[in-house]
């Protein structure tokens, strides 16, 4: 098999370039830490570390990007499961059940499950860009403006099943999200709306608000309980999840990768919308869908797998098409053009030992960030240890660095206050702030295509149920709002929903609450 | 987020009966989002009309938005009037609950004035007042681990971001 016999090669040229393995490691770590910092996410990382690149042969400034942009995805679990503070949006899914686990004293079993199903997510996807990749490609290009229009909804209506005890409030914070999301520049006619003259709110300051709903909000509220003002912190735990317990979240794992790679090809969307597509997936198999939420931990490996595997479907597109799937590998196609390389079928032809040993030092950056992560966990788990009292100004001061670096901007900070506030009382009063999130990252994707669409096609709403994939699309988004409605009508009163999520016993048995 | 119950009411969820501040919290936050709702329509009033033919034009989206927050604050007060009272719970004590609330307020202000101090006299002095404060704050009481720790806390985050990361953090009007 020609893919086969040239990814041997790869490895055999990569054994001999010492300073691209180097990179690799460098990279890696580089991207664990960013992407576990708040606000820093992985396009930040790779912006940071191109300059660096300009000196190196391709294959060793392109691995260590690579290595930033694997380690950044990853790293944001960290810090959210740890914390609740989300060091990547994408993060935000996993930081629903990822945090809880944490309260319960599984801290070390969440982030083992965290790391493990994100590098078989991200190795997965690198393993299908290297096998599938001409084939896929033309998948991308079936998607214009109406069916990235039908991603989006279908993405908003997830928050009909991240919504908590009530509906009714998550869809009030959803559609709160939504028309958050309209500040700014009108995406057609750039005319500014809502933005009061501050040029600041020109773009949808979505991860200032992610990180004060989130991450100051908790902040705020464990000040309120002397109990947890004064207690000391729980210890890591186990790290690496027990075979019998891992292997039943395998299927929640494969499918969620696919999930994730198949959004990352999609151009425009990302490993966010990955983490939750794939979280509510996760969710509508589960035979315990009331434990998501509760402490879940197949709803970790749901986020972390589909996270990672849109890394190999983003730069899937960007080699194949020369399309880049979001910033990360918009940044990248920049480093790759600068190297003197252009993206496209040629590159597979005219550089095929280099790209298929790119695509082995790919596969090495997965396996150094398993062991790395693995390796590390331990380090980062001492947080945990730290008293309340101490371990909370700490992460105030966190929320308000980590913001301030994305724009180098003040103003960003006082939004992440005002979000922590808003969180804080939402919190108090039932209200989930994951669906604002959400709607943050989908509310302009979906207006902005929908309108493309519309002018696209002289006005007329057609391209709604004439594209295949469109239909099918928000046909399943139909359903995904609709089913936790009718479940709820479905359940008899005063049958109260299985409580709890994964506690210990259930993790010897379930974990993955889905019993496959 | 997706919180663990509290066992406070779900307005629209269950069948269990709803407190007293619970319901009035309820009523307050629909009639704050109406409120907020009805603003943005209006607003809406300002925006340009579309020059594209084929275009929905740039304040249709929000009212669409509005439009449906308002009907789902309707659903919710409807909700929250119809469901029963709850049983008293067991009386908390008011002072704990009390000195909580001004925690959280004192913790809030705290991190306002530190994101103003930190315009005057630079990011790394205010953090580490802010944290040795939010230290205090939350019962942990040293008059020298205290600002200890939190020097030691603010020059790892100032090493972290301003030296590694090349993040300019402020240095101050006073200083500059």
């Amino acid at each position: 098999m020609y893919e086969l016999d040239m990814l041997m090669r790869g490895f055999q040229t990569l054994l001999t370039q010492p300073l691209a393995l180097l990179l690799c490691v460098v990279g890696v770590i580089v991207g664990i830490v960013i992407g576990a910092l708040p606000g820093l996410t992985a396009t930040m990382g790779v912006a940071i570390l191109l300059p660096f690149t300009f000196g190196l042969d391709p294959l060793s400034g392109l691995l260590m990007i690579c290595g930033v942009f694997f380690g950044g995805v990853y790293g944001g679990s960290i810090t959210a499961i740890l914390l609740k503070i989300p060091g990547t949006p994408a993060a935000a899914a996993t930081a629903m059940d990822g945090y809880e686990l944490t309260k319960k004293g599984q801290a070390g079993i969440a982030l083992g499950t965290a790391t493990c199903s994100s590098f078989l997510g991200g190795t997965l996807s690198v393993f299908v860009l290297i096998f599938l990749a001409p084939l896929l490609a033309s998948f991308a290009l079936e998607f214009s403006a109406s069916e990235s229009f039908a991603l989006a909804v279908f993405g908003l209506s997830i928050i009909a099943s991240i919504s908590g005890k009530s509906v009714t409030k998550g869809l009030i914070a959803g559609f709160l999200g939504l028309l958050i999301a309209t500040v700014g520049l009108d995406p057609m006619g750039g005319f500014p709306r809502y933005t009061g003259g501050y040029t600041e709110l020109f773009n949808v300051p979505f991860i200032p608000v992610m990180i004060g709903l989130f991450a100051a909000a908790e902040a705020f509220k464990s000040m309120e309980d002397p109990a947890v003002r004064n207690s000391l912190g729980t210890t890591l735990g186990r790290i690496i999840p027990p075979w019998a317990t891992y292997r039943r979240m395998l299927p929640t794992v494969g499918r969620s990768s696919v999930l994730g790679i198949i959004i990352g090809i999609i151009p425009g969307a990302g490993a966010d919308i990955a983490a939750f597509v794939a979280y509510n997936e996760a969710k509508r198999f589960s035979k315990t869908p009331d434990n998501y939420g509760k402490g879940e931990l197949a709803g970790v490996a749901a986020c972390e797998s589909g996270a990672n595997g849109c890394t190999g479907g983003a730069l899937l597109t960007m080699l194949t098409l020369g399309i880049p799937g979001d910033a990360v590998t918009a940044v990248m196609l920049g480093a790759l053009t600068l190297q003197g390389l252009q993206p496209g079928p040629l590159l597979f032809r005219e550089h095929a030992d280099l790209v298929f040993t790119l695509f082995a030092g790919m596969l090495v950056c997965y396996v150094l960030m398993l062991v790395l992560g693995l390796a590390s966990l331990r380090v980062m788990g001492r947080i945990l240890q730290m008293p309340k009292s101490v371990l909370t100004p700490v992460i105030l001061a966190l929320c308000i660095v980590g913001t301030y670096a994305l724009n180098n901007s003040m103003f960003d900070v006082g939004i992440m206050l005002a979000a922590g506030i808003i969180g804080y009382f939402m919190q108090k009063w039932d209200f989930p702030a994951s669906p604002v999130v959400l709607a943050l990252i989908m509310g302009p994707m979906a207006e902005a295509n929908f309108r493309r669409a519309l002018s696209l096609s002289g006005g007329s709403y057609d391209f709604l149920y004439n594209r295949p994939i469109t239909v099918c699309l928000l046909a399943v988004a139909i359903v995904t709002l609709l089913l936790p409605l009718v479940r709820r009508l479905w359940r008899k009163p005063g049958v109260p929903a299985t409580d709890g999520g994964t506690d210990n016993a259930a993790l010897a048995s379930d974990p993955a609450g889905n019993g496959e | 987020m997706s919180h663990a119950p509290t066992g406070r009411d779900s307005a629209a969820g269950d069948a269990s009966g709803i407190s007293r501040a619970d319901r009035i919290a309820n009523l307050i936050i629909a009639a704050i989002v109406m409120v907020v709702a009805v603003a943005a329509i209006v607003a809406t009033a300002d925006f340009p009309a579309t020059s594209l033919a084929a275009d929905v034009g740039p304040a249709r989206f929000p009212i669409l938005y509005a439009g449906a927050l308002i009907v789902l604050c309707g659903i919710l007060i409807v909700h929250t009037l119809r469901k029963p009272a709850a049983r008293p719970e067991p009386a908390r004590p008011a002072t704990g609950r009390g000195a909580g609330r001004i925690n959280v307020a004192l913790g809030i202000g705290a991190t306002a004035l530190c994101l103003v101090a930190i315009s005057y006299i630079g990011f790394a002095i205010a953090t580490a007042l802010y944290l040795s404060g939010i230290m205090g704050l939350m019962g942990q009481r040293g008059k020298l681990l205290n600002p200890l720790i939190a020097v030691v806390a603010t020059a790892i985050i100032y090493v972290t971001f301003s030296t590694g990361l090349q993040v300019p953090l402020p240095v101050g009007s006073l200083f500059e």
